[in-house]
């Protein structure tokens, strides 16, 4: 596995040497002067590579990869104009999620959610309301069989739309929970609560800027499931929303913790 | 649902059935398995929970070997239903043979979905991990 140690080569010492550099710069220019202007294209240019490393891990869903970098861009520029030195986060992992934000918001506006049948749609709707009745009166989550009998349906229609649901969800994130605007400075702060839970984790130097940068609702449910052992069903609870949709949030943070942790750049 | 081989169910012995699956080691094949996962999970009477839990589970184990793998080789997926347990193994060969260590963050994760997880090293750098989740547990 191949989670960045603290080892790190020179090109990229280099790289993040020049980027506080610019941002030190940047942060002295007053707005909209000429010298802010091109030291915030220097660092634009400078960390291009990054939006084509993240978008080339969308190539193969349908899209050109140089309308994937255009978006990732826009989203790597957004990143520089936002990005607080002080913050103690490299820039890479901090802009991030708000390149990956940009690209997935690019598949959302080319519809892909209309293109989820309408019968799927309404399934989706069917079985997150069973599996919390469910839930409610078994006191714990429901099976297939359960909800396939509940519903009057087969266990493969069940199936196919839970599928549905995951699949649909990996492309068109939840608004406002997509990392975007999840990066508030004070998040660092309340990091500091989950810290004993971290204990004992390797890398967890690696991992804790990272958790800081998730949203709070998702850096919550990460942690009552993996450190606190609650199940799904008893998070839906806490949080308030369905199992489905904790489902979904888990997931997705993981994929996103996992891009970041294994970046290469 | 096809459910031939069910009769152990019912008179509690063991049922040892073996799905096997071998895709290429590529990401785009993920969602194959992750339906495997979901339906055979559904087979053995697991409830969402611990059905979405091995989906999620079986994701996070490939995505460490895949983060590893060498492209073009095959990634081998055997799923063992026990009576009230299932059993997901899964072998590819990696660039450094290395299993991921057992105090990283993704084997919290996958301890904390899974239950138990193994992860051995072969001959040839082929890496194996094991998750044996059991119906009723956590």
């Amino acid at each position: 596995m191949s989670i960045p140690s603290d080892d790190v080569t020179p090109q990229r010492a280099a790289t993040r040497l020049e980027s506080k550099t610019l941002f030190v710069e940047l942060g002295a220019q007053p707005v909209g002067s000429p010298e802010h202007q091109a030291t915030r294209e220097a660092l634009v240019h400078l960390h291009l590579p990054l939006v084509e490393f993240l978008a080339r891990r969308f190539r193969d869903r349908g899209e050109p990869l140089d309308d994937l970098v255009q978006v990732g861009t826009i989203g790597l520029i957004k990143a520089v104009d936002r990005f607080d030195v002080d913050r103690g986060v490299e820039f890479s992992t901090y802009a991030t999620p708000t390149i990956v934000g940009e690209i997935k918001r690019h598949f959302r506006d080319k519809g892909w959610a209309v293109r989820v049948p309408r019968r799927l749609q309404e399934l989706r709707h069917e079985l997150a309301t069973t599996t919390e009745l469910l839930s409610h009166s078994l006191g714990r989550a429901p099976t297939i069989a359960e909800i396939a009998s509940a519903l009057d349906l087969s266990e493969e229609q069940v199936l196919e739309g839970l599928e549905s649901a995951n699949a649909y969800s990996t492309v068109s994130l939840d608004a406002g929970s997509d990392g975007e605007d999840g990066g508030g400075g004070s998040a660092l702060a309340s990091i500091g609560a989950d810290d004993e839970a971290l204990e004992g984790v390797e890398y967890r130097e690696s991992l804790r800027p990272l958790l800081a940068l998730l949203p709070a609702r998702d850096r919550q449910i990460l942690m009552l499931r993996f450190f606190r052992n609650m199940t799904q069903s008893q998070i839906a609870v806490e949080v308030g929303i369905s199992q489905m949709h904790v489902s979904r949030l888990l997931t997705k943070t993981l994929e996103q913790l996992r891009e970041q942790l294994t970046e290469e750049y | 649902m096809i459910r031939p081989a069910r009769p152990a169910a019912t008179t509690g012995g063991v049922i040892n059935d073996v799905v096997e699956l071998r895709l290429p080691a590529d990401s785009a094949y993920l969602a194959v398995l992750r339906t495997a996962t979901a339906g055979l999970a559904a087979r053995l009477d697991f409830t969402l929970d611990e059905i979405e839990d091995l989906r999620i589970a079986v994701d996070e184990a490939c995505a460490l070997l895949l983060a590893d793998s060498e492209p073009g080789e095959p990634m081998v997926c055997a799923f063992t239903l026990g009576h009230d347990s299932i059993e997901v193994v899964i072998s590819a060969r990696t660039g450094s043979g290395r299993p991921p260590g057992a105090g990283s963050f993704a084997w919290t994760v996958l301890s904390a979905l899974a239950g138990e997880v193994k992860a051995t090293a072969g001959a040839d750098h082929l890496v194996t991990i094991t998750l044996l989740k059991q119906r009723g547990g956590t």
